[in-house]
């Protein structure tokens, strides 16, 4: 197995090749990979590639990690059914 | 008992006794004790490959057994994303390693 | 409503717990795990005098004490979203939705992983994840297993699994790529490693101990690595591949040169039936993200952490933060944060009688005396990185309330 073929996100098996070439073809931020890759979209939410990825971002020249967190989190962080957000017990 | 539990430990000294229970992961029994978590009894007992990535088919096991990746997730009881890591097990409890999307969705990327 | 909810149950969350307990205020704790103690449940070493620390026996004492106090502990609980209401906050979990006057992220850290081909495979896992397996659910994650990454942490759970009876290979490096930067370099990790000498003081100092330059290290390094509790650690060997079916059957391995560059020729499988990958902590902030906290990257403390002083309030009135959500520090520092949090937040509540400030200022010296003990040093310069946070902290406030 080649380096390129190497899975980032784990959840939705976004390989680094997938990766660098979206970066690389659009010059694109953290954010522009998640929404054209769906890396860290997946049931993690980003907890386990977000690091990765702003990383990558970084080394092939788009914007560096900043005090801005490039991939926001947004509730719910984590999975949870409707029957719980509509106030049901687990 | 087996191999794969540490009962004895040099410094934090012999398990104490705890229930044995059975739980069925995708239709097969499996001993377990009280206190494991699904993850932690089905390791015992040999078994890593707790479900197949839904679109890829890929086998997966836990990773960071604390519940941050979601990795390790199965259905008990017929409820979706059940992280194996961090749900105690209970007896006769029924585990299924989950399903495969019958389609990709993945069509037109980039 | 409720005084104080705390989210973790970790030596910051528990800290925090006691100290707000002992001064009057109710107080519950929400977990996600199935017990408390957070990572002190995996930690175990033995200080230089030879006396075992006890992660677990540490986190049961901290657990006692909070329930002698009267705190509600609730485990298996996750908290999805918080809300500011007019005075206090709103937590949703997954059992209820509480409301409280205070809240507390205590919420620690989570692994930074590095990618290797093949690490999807069942029996790759976080350091952390075969530290858990094998300290407190009591069973091995492998007979046989490799680490890939060389540090801080995974030469003391290396230590740790050995002593459950697992085989631990060798610790190696990780193969350079665009994303492994200075983890697959041996240089910079001669220079980590160094700052572990103390923990085991006969292997680094037969090589060379304090007086060798990381440059100089790396260099003279045995091909074969040096021996740490019998455990290879191979600066000079890496991580290509895992290998396996349909779980790990090996990894492919190669010698580097003291650039990290693979030697080739030299490529070897060694056969494992388990991986762990140790790519460091970075804290875990996105509840303090989806509340609404202003951040800072701080190399320093592992990544980005909500702005803070260090009373542990962050910008948003009534929520607070205490352990690794603030930065990487081992669990004593964590443990006097928590303390220091409990204390500020009884005065914010009034509930700190006699002696408020001099108390919490002397809570404050002890997270410094601490860090300043510190056995394990995660990172060089958090002192002076936090010092540089609280300043903007106040600056930041400052400006807030000119507008």
């Amino acid at each position: 197995m080649g380096d390129n073929e190497t899975v980032i996100c784990r959840c939705e098996e976004i390989t680094l090749k997938e990766i660098k070439e979206t970066i690389e073809r659009y010059q694109c931020s953290a954010r522009e990979v998640k929404l054209r890759t769906r890396a860290g979209m997946g049931p993690c939410g980003g907890r386990t590639c977000r690091c990765m990825i702003d990383r990558l971002v970084e080394q092939l020249g788009g914007p560096s990690i900043s005090n801005e967190i490039s991939l926001s989190y947004r509730p719910p962080v984590r999975p949870v059914s409707f029957g719980v957000l509509g106030g049901d017990v687990k | 008992m087996n191999s794969m539990r540490v009962d004895n430990h040099p410094v934090f000294g012999s398990l104490e006794k705890r229930k044995n229970i059975t739980i069925y992961f995708d239709d097969q029994p499996y001993a377990a004790y009280e206190g494991d978590t699904i993850a932690s009894a089905l390791l015992a007992s040999g078994v890593r490959t707790l479900r197949c990535h839904e679109d890829k088919g890929t086998p997966r096991g836990i990773y960071c057994n604390i519940g941050h990746c979601f990795e390790c997730r199965v259905r008990v009881h017929g409820q979706n994303t059940v992280r194996a890591c961090l749900t105690p097990v209970e007896n006769k409890m029924r585990i299924e390693s989950g399903i495969l999307a019958t389609a990709s969705f993945k069509g037109g990327k980039l | 409503m409720i005084d104080l909810v705390i989210i973790g149950a970790g030596p910051a969350g528990l800290g925090a717990a006691i100290s707000a307990a002992e001064n009057g205020l109710e107080v519950y704790i929400l977990d996600e795990f199935v017990k408390p103690g957070g990572r002190l449940l995996g930690q175990l070493h033995e200080e230089p005098d030879g006396k075992w620390v006890n992660g677990i026996a540490e986190a049961e004492k901290l657990y006692k004490r909070a329930i002698q106090l009267g705190v509600n502990i609730r485990c298996g609980v996750s908290v999805y979203d918080l809300m500011k209401l007019d005075q206090g906050w709103c937590v949703y979990t997954t059992d209820n939705v509480m409301e409280c006057k205070c809240l507390l992220l205590a919420t620690g850290a989570s692994e930074t992983p590095i990618p290797i081909p093949g690490w999807t495979l069942p029996g790759v896992m976080s350091i952390g994840a075969a530290q858990v397996m094998g300290n407190v659910h009591r069973v091995k994650p492998g007979k046989k297993g490799i680490i890939i990454g060389v540090n801080v942490l995974s030469a003391a759970i290396a230590r740790e699994l050995q002593l459950c009876g697992v085989h631990i290979e060798s610790i190696l490096l990780p193969q350079p790529n665009l994303l492994s930067g200075d983890a697959a370099n041996p240089e910079k990790m001669m220079e980590s490693l160094l700052r572990l000498s103390h923990l085991a003081p006969s292997a680094l100092i037969r090589f060379g101990g304090k007086w060798v330059s990381p440059k100089l290290g790396a260099r003279l390094y045995p091909k074969n690595g040096f021996k740490m509790w019998d455990i290879p650690i191979q600066l000079r060997k890496s991580a290509l591949e895992i290998l396996g079916e349909k779980q790990v059957e090996g990894v492919r391995v190669a010698e580097i040169t003291a650039n990290g560059e693979v030697v080739s020729g030299t490529e070897k499988v060694v056969s494992v039936d388990f991986v762990c990958i140790a790519g460091g902590l970075a804290p875990l902030s996105e509840l303090a993200a989806v509340a609404g906290c202003s951040f800072r990257f701080v190399p320093e403390l592992g990544g980005h952490v909500p702005l803070h002083n260090e009373y542990m309030q962050t910008n948003l009135t009534g929520l607070y933060v205490a352990g690794n959500i603030t930065g990487v520090e081992s669990a004593k520092v964590a443990r006097a944060q928590g303390t220091a949090a409990g204390l500020s937040i009884a005065r914010e509540l009034n509930a700190l009688a006699d002696h408020a400030d001099e108390k919490i200022e002397a809570a404050i010296m002890e997270v410094m005396e601490t860090r300043k003990n510190a056995l394990i040093q995660f990172q060089p310069g958090i002192e002076e990185a936090r010092k540089k946070l609280y300043s903007e902290f106040y600056e930041t406030s400052e400006k807030a309330s000119m507008i």
